[in-house]
């Protein structure tokens, strides 16, 4: 059992790749019934993993994997029509597996699902077919043995039954394996002079591995399997394929029907799965656990840190000697950094495929019609972060569907199209992605959420009135606003809104709503890239050092107090003919100080979401990477700040929150 | 005794080279031709053991060259010379009756082990 627990993980893993491809395929054939691709994926996803359960002895997923197999085999065959009612069953048996696998991944077991229910229900449709079945079964024996691979992997019956036909006429059945010397040039050439000599003693190949069409168009490496049946022995075969030049080796073995049939049937199933996988998935990869991933960036911070540390150590003696060796380290550790990076960095589609398949069978259950949009799937995230966001995202989705979109015949009343549309997209800007989750439903009610606001002691109406919209909204994300009593006032949003907050910004993203009565809702999260290493600029206010994330940064500038203008009794200043609000954070952090009277002043413009601001600070100090590390619970509530870091002389920077200081 | 070959092709080089090896092979080297109608003639005078043969050839090409000589005599053991790319042609030359095949550049090994083979049978 240990043995087997070493690969529980991959298996997991990999069986949930197939889970995906399974709901992937089914939505594809729910949208188009005839979509032979599909159901040819769908029955190799379910093939891959029977074996796969098979290997692990997962009883219950193998018999219902291999049940479906045969169904879809079935249908893929044209055999019987894909109605909804089938493609419904088979969600629901999808789903099993789904159950299947999450409890093997948590207990290492299947647990307590039943799929004898499953399995029955798939028989009996599978039934319908049996009458058509037998009258066809003799005429298409011999025909479909050049057929392409996806009907290939399924002869095995009727390869058995021609064997057995043929048995009685005295032909006797080989498992043939030839494999031609490295190197050898025209393969397909040679491997058609085995074709020949075997024609040529009167034996028939029913089946070859790869298929006849691969041998032709040389896709195969050195080895063709062949089945046939010939009434010639052994021996006789294989000194007849012996006359063949450039051949290395030859494995001729009788096939046994029973048992040892079986074996080998399973073996050169194998042999296609990976062939054909090697085919599609064009990039080598490996599997790593992200602890390690966790660690070779932590490792990979202390390294940035104790470069910095050097490159200060080195400043403040004036070392010469080692400028070139220390450009060489600077460079070599910031692509390691990028290379460290970019392993961690997984597309959003990982999230995003589960979607199309909630949004099904939501909008089914609630008798809406919604068109889900995905878009930017393969926008690439931090891993950690991209594990983060599903559940804020299966929030803010269900939330659209279910208070956004409005019914098909509200929907008409209002002169909308029945169907609703559900966006989600996301894009990187910068050192930041955005995802968004866009309805075109009835849209939030601003009077709605005040009125309960104000209810509920949060809010008073004298500050309502005076309050943009953008801001009401933002208390459908106080914890516990939407009560069950009110739930329905303010279109139940808020339900686990307060969570989806919680989430974004334990990740150092933000969480936008916009929202326009009957034109939908516009949900912003704004995530950073990544959550490790980023480039700051270093400026000191009242000798403590502070640090801008340099993505945000626009430009830094020197201006005269004189220049610093009031508008609507803000401070600004004119920057190339754009007003822009400043604030002295000496003042922010309730220092007193000369500076805003001095002559030069230093000022650091930042690009927030929709505008620029800049910063008055006492110095620039330049340029460096940091590893960002939390402030922890205690200083979590402090509003300025998004994190602290180690400088390279050891001392300590806070880093600017900058949507956080107020203007 | 030594088995002989007809070496067909119409590059006077390409013969050289294969005479080469034919030869250090241990076999005799019956007669060359340098094209198909060649070829037939040669055979018939030469009744050779093994015949190597070029597919593009001026005249007559060697796949034609295989089936006349298949017709004087069904039991020719004829190994194709072809060029890397002409898989159809290979295939056209076995349907033909061509026993083998070598591909060109030609490696010593295949080449002797081709004839070993066609020479046994």
């Amino acid at each position: 059992m240990s043995e087997m627990d070493a690969y529980l993980g991959v298996f997991v893993d990999e069986a949930r790749e197939h889970l995906q491809n399974l709901n992937d395929s089914l939505l594809a054939i729910e949208e188009n019934p005839d979509d032979k691709e599909a159901l040819n994926e769908m029955f190799r996803s379910l093939h891959t993993l029977k074996g796969m359960a098979g290997t692990m002895d997962f009883e219950r997923l193998t018999k219902l994997c291999h049940k479906m197999e045969n169904f879809l085999d079935i249908l893929r065959k044209g055999e019987i029509l894909v109605t909804s009612e089938i493609v419904d069953k088979l969600f629901l048996s999808v789903d099993m597996i789904g159950k299947l696998i999450d409890n093997i991944s948590e207990t290492a077991d299947e647990g307590d699902v039943n799929v004898d229910e499953m399995v029955s229900t798939i028989e009996q449709m599978m039934e319908e077919r049996e009458v058509v079945e037998e009258a066809e079964e003799v005429k298409e024996e011999k025909e479909e043995i050049e057929e392409t691979e996806e009907v290939l992997t399924t002869l095995e019956e009727e390869i058995v039954h021609v064997i057995k036909e043929a048995g009685k006429q005295g032909y006797k059945p080989y498992h043939l394996v030839v494999r031609l010397q490295p190197e050898t040039m025209l393969k397909s050439a040679r491997m058609y002079m085995v074709f020949k000599k075997l024609e040529d003693i009167g034996a028939e190949i029913l089946k070859t591995i790869p298929d006849v069409q691969s041998i032709e168009e040389e896709k195969f490496d050195l080895e063709v399997e062949f089945f046939l049946i010939a009434k010639r022995d052994k021996s006789d075969i294989r000194k007849i394929i012996n006359t063949i030049s450039e051949i290395d080796k030859i494995i001729i073995e009788d096939i046994k029907l029973g048992e040892g049939e079986a074996k080998v049937k399973e073996e050169k199933r194998e042999k296609v799965e990976t062939g054909s996988k090697r085919r599609t998935r064009l990039t080598r990869t490996v599997r790593v656990d992200i602890e390690k991933l966790d660690t070779l960036m932590n490792l990979m911070g202390e390294l940035v840190i104790a470069r910095s540390r050097i490159v200060e150590t080195l400043k403040k003696y004036q070392i010469k000697d080692v400028d070139e060796s220390l450009a060489q380290l600077s460079r070599a550790t910031l692509d390691l950094q990028n290379v460290v990076m970019k392993i961690r960095m997984i597309p959003v589609s990982f999230v995003f495929n589960r979607f199309p398949r909630m949004v099904r069978d939501l909008s089914r259950e609630l008798g809406k019609k919604v068109n889900l949009i995905i878009r930017g799937q393969e926008t690439e995230l931090d891993r950690t972060v991209v594990d983060e966001i599903g559940d804020p995202l299966v929030h803010l989705i269900r939330n659209a569907i279910d208070h956004g979109i409005e019914t098909p015949n509200e929907r008409i009343m209002k002169g909308k199209p029945p169907e609703g549309t559900v966006e989600l997209t996301a894009r990187q800007e910068g050192n930041s992605v955005i995802i968004e989750v866009v309805d075109d439903g009835r849209g939030l009610d601003r009077m709605a959420i005040q009125r309960a606001a104000i209810e509920k002691g949060l809010l008073d109406e004298s500050a309502a009135a005076t309050m943009s919209d953008e801001e009401i909204y933002q208390y459908i994300f106080v914890s516990g606003f939407s009560t069950k009593k009110n739930a329905s006032e303010v279109s139940g949003r808020g339900v686990g809104m307060d969570v989806v907050k919680n989430v974004i910004e334990s990740l150092n993203g933000r969480v936008y709503i916009q929202s326009q009565p009957d034109k939908g809702t516009r949900v912003s999260i704004v995530l950073p890239l990544t959550l490790a290493i980023i480039q700051v600029l270093l400026v000191r206010v009242a000798g403590n050092v502070y640090a801008f994330p340099i993505v945000n940064i626009d430009s830094a500038i020197r201006a005269s107090a004189t220049e610093i203008k009031k508008v609507q009794d803000r401070d600004v200043i004119v920057v190339r003919g754009e007003i822009v609000p400043i604030t002295f954070l000496r003042r922010v952090f309730g220092f007193n100080g000369v500076e805003e009277t001095s002559d030069s002043l230093n000022v650091v413009i930042v690009r927030t979401r929709d505008q620029k601001r800049g910063f008055v600070v006492d110095e620039l100090l330049g340029q460096e990477d940091i590893v960002i590390k939390s402030l922890g619970k205690l200083l979590s509530n402090i509003p300025y700040f998004g994190g602290g870091a180690i400088l390279g002389d050891g001392s300590i920077a806070l880093i600017m929150d900058i949507a956080g200081i107020p203007g | 005794m030594a088995k002989r070959v007809l070496i067909v092709d119409d590059a006077a080089f390409m013969r050289m080279l294969l005479r080469d090896i034919i030869t250090k092979a241990g076999y005799e080297v019956a007669g060359e031709a340098a094209n198909g109608v060649e070829a037939v003639e040669k055979y018939r005078e030469l009744k050779p053991d093994v015949v190597t043969m070029d597919i593009t050839m001026p005249e007559m090409d060697g796949i034609q060259a295989i089936k006349k000589i298949r017709e004087i005599d069904p039991e020719a053991k004829i190994i194709v010379c072809s060029a890397m790319g002409q898989q159809s042609m290979v295939i056209e030359a076995i349907q033909a009756g061509a026993k083998d095949f070598i591909v060109k550049p030609f490696q010593h090994s295949r080449v002797v082990e081709a004839l070993a083979k066609v020479t046994r049978e």
